[in-house]
This record gives structure tokens, C-alpha cells and sequence, in this order.
């Protein structure tokens, strides 16, 4: 669970970042400067580490038994500026926490069972 | 196998006695519950595949099939893009197909988890197993074996009987002197009233 989390978190950042990157760094350089130098090369890079993203959001998403549109939402979070984020934040909260909870107090209760 | 295992609930929120547990002596068994939603109950193979043809569930299937077509039709739009001479669009030509494979591979595995749902109440067949042998080993029990003489009234159900014994022990056990098992059996308690909640909505046929 731990090692799904941590990679699911590590492809949100580094999806999130380039998305921020392309859109309000490339965008207006491609406008304003006649320079799309950023948005066609890290757009590329962008599009095949999205799928890494999309790869581990969903095995993520299969482990916390998420139903069918949060999914769709987590997954489509990776090509939407800043939505990246407020979405981790908000899985963090509504799935990965209560399920981390739940591992530590299995754990914690294993022995206290009579 | 049919089995005369309890009612499922939610995967994980096993019921106390299947842990070795026993109930406290001298707690009164509460009455026992009303049977759940049928939704959450499981069906046989034939009727639980015939959530496919509800309305929800058709426009589900066009909705993935029209979104796996549209990124079919991008990659065709970047490979003729890239015949163009623009050199970049070979990547998102061998990119948009692999999305319409994982958007096929999405859709069908809704449909799988739907049907399991339905099939064995979204328990797996080891769950399933391993609750039918000791729903089975306690129904083999001499009457009020494991239990205090004259607890166990005769003709309860296992599923009343297992519903009692989880309710006797929740009652019986004092939490107040660990903060972390408090927290613990507060978490738990709002898992149930959450599955609960769910088992009333479950009639309904919904995606969500």
C-alpha cells in the first residue's frame, strides 16, 4: 500500500509540475515570443510520463476500491494544471489516509485480540 | 458452490467470531437484525450478468466506446499530422491508441467488478471460503457450545446468531482506557454505518 501511495504521489508531482510548466511558462512564450520550443519538447515528455501517471493512479485506485468516476477524475487530474494537486490532496484525505489508518490499526490490533 | 454462509458485508469488515473471538459472558443478545437490501446479496451467474442491459449501464458502454473511438480518431489525426512533417506528432501518433486501450481496459473491468458485486457480493472466493467453513463448523456445534448455557436461542440463524455476537461483544468491550483503540473502533463504527448506508442505497442501479 505504502509503495503504491509513494509512487502514485512521486508521477502526480512530476506530472503536475510540467503541466504548470506548459501552460504557464510555454503558453505565454509561445504567444508572446514566438517560442514553442517548451511546449512541443516537454508537451512530448509530458504525454509519455502521463501514462506512467495514469499506470500508477489506477493500480492505486484498484487497491483503495475506488468506484468508477473519482477514478475517472483521479486519472484525468494528470492532464489539467493545478488540478494535479487539489487532487492529491484530496485522495490523500478521502483514500489514502483512512487506509493507512486501517493498516496501522490492523497491525496495532493483532495482538490485543483475544 | 451455494453456501450457507452469512450475508456479506463490506471485504475486510469480518465479523468477530471468525477471529477466534467468543462473547463475554452474561451480555444479552440483542434481537436480531432485518435481512439486508437485496442488492447486496448474491446472485447466480445468469441474473447477476443482467445489470448489462439497464439504461445506466448502456450509456455507460456507449460513453467508453465513443471515448475510445475519439482517441483512435486523435492518433489518426497526429499520424497524418506526422506525415505532414511535423516530427513530433509520431509520439502522440503511438500515444492516443494506448489511451483507447486503457479506456477499453477501464471500461471492461467496471463491468467485471459490477458483476462480481453481484455475483458473491464483492466478497473473493477465498473470503467466501473461509467464511462458508466457519459459518459451517459453527452451524455443526451442539447448541450453545460455545456460548454461556441458554444464550443462544434454539432456531436462530447463523447470520442472526454471528450479527449477535458481534453486537454482544462491541458492547462488552471498554475502549475508554486506550485512546488509539477508541480511535480505532470510532473508525470502525463509521465503516459500518457507511456499508449500512450503502446496503439501503445498493437497490438502486447506479455506476457510481
Amino acid at each position: 500500500m505504502r509503495g503504491a501511495v509513494l509512487r502514485y504521489r512521486v508521477m502526480a508531482y512530476i506530472t503536475g509540475v510540467l503541466i504548470i510548466v506548459i501552460c504557464f511558462v510555454g503558453l505565454p512564450l509561445q504567444f508572446a515570443a514566438h517560442n514553442n520550443w517548451i511546449d512541443q519538447w516537454l508537451g512530448t515528455v509530458h504525454g509519455y510520463l502521463y501514462i506512467v501517471y495514469v499506470i500508477f493512479a489506477y493500480l492505486l485506485s484498484r487497491k483503495l476500491k475506488m468506484r468508477t468516476w473519482p477514478t475517472v477524475l483521479l486519472l484525468l487530474a494528470g492532464t489539467i494544471p493545478v488540478l494535479t494537486f487539489l487532487v492529491e490532496r484530496w485522495m490523500t484525505r478521502t483514500y489514502i489516509a483512512p487506509a493507512l489508518a486501517d493498516d496501522a490499526a490492523g497491525a496495532a490490533q493483532q495482538p490485543v485480540s483475544r | 458452490m451455494e453456501t450457507p454462509g452469512p450475508a456479506p458485508t463490506a471485504e475486510g469488515d469480518t465479523l468477530p467470531l471468525l477471529s477466534g473471538q467468543v462473547v463475554p459472558p452474561g451480555s444479552a443478545l440483542p434481537p436480531p437484525e432485518p435481512p439486508e437490501a437485496d442488492g447486496a446479496a448474491p446472485q447466480p451467474a445468469g441474473r447477476a450478468w443482467r445489470f448489462v442491459y439497464r439504461p445506466r449501464w448502456v450509456a455507460w458502454h456507449l460513453f467508453a466506446f465513443a471515448v475510445a473511438l475519439g482517441m483512435l480518431w486523435l492518433g489518426d489525426w497526429q499520424y497524418r499530422r506526422a506525415l505532414g512533417g511535423n516530427g513530433l506528432s509520431w509520439a502522440y501518433t503511438f500515444e492516443w491508441p494506448l489511451f483507447a486501450g486503457f479506456a477499453l481496459v477501464f471500461w471492461a473491468r467496471t463491468i467485471r467488478d459490477e458483476y462480481r458485486q453481484r455475483r458473491h457480493g464483492g466478497l473473493s472466493e477465498t473470503e467466501l471460503g473461509r467464511r462458508a467453513a466457519a459459518a459451517l463448523s459453527l452451524a455443526a456445534l451442539p447448541e450453545g457450545a460455545m456460548l454461556p448455557a441458554g444464550e443462544l436461542p434454539a432456531g436462530m440463524t447463523v447470520r442472526e446468531l454471528q450479527l449477535s455476537l458481534r453486537a454482544a461483544q462491541e458492547a462488552a468491550y471498554d475502549d475508554a482506557d486506550d485512546p488509539e483503540l477508541a480511535r480505532y473502533n470510532a473508525h470502525l463504527a463509521k465503516l459500518n454505518a457507511r456499508e449500512r448506508r450503502k446496503a439501503l442505497g445498493a437497490g438502486k442501479d447506479r455506476i457510481l
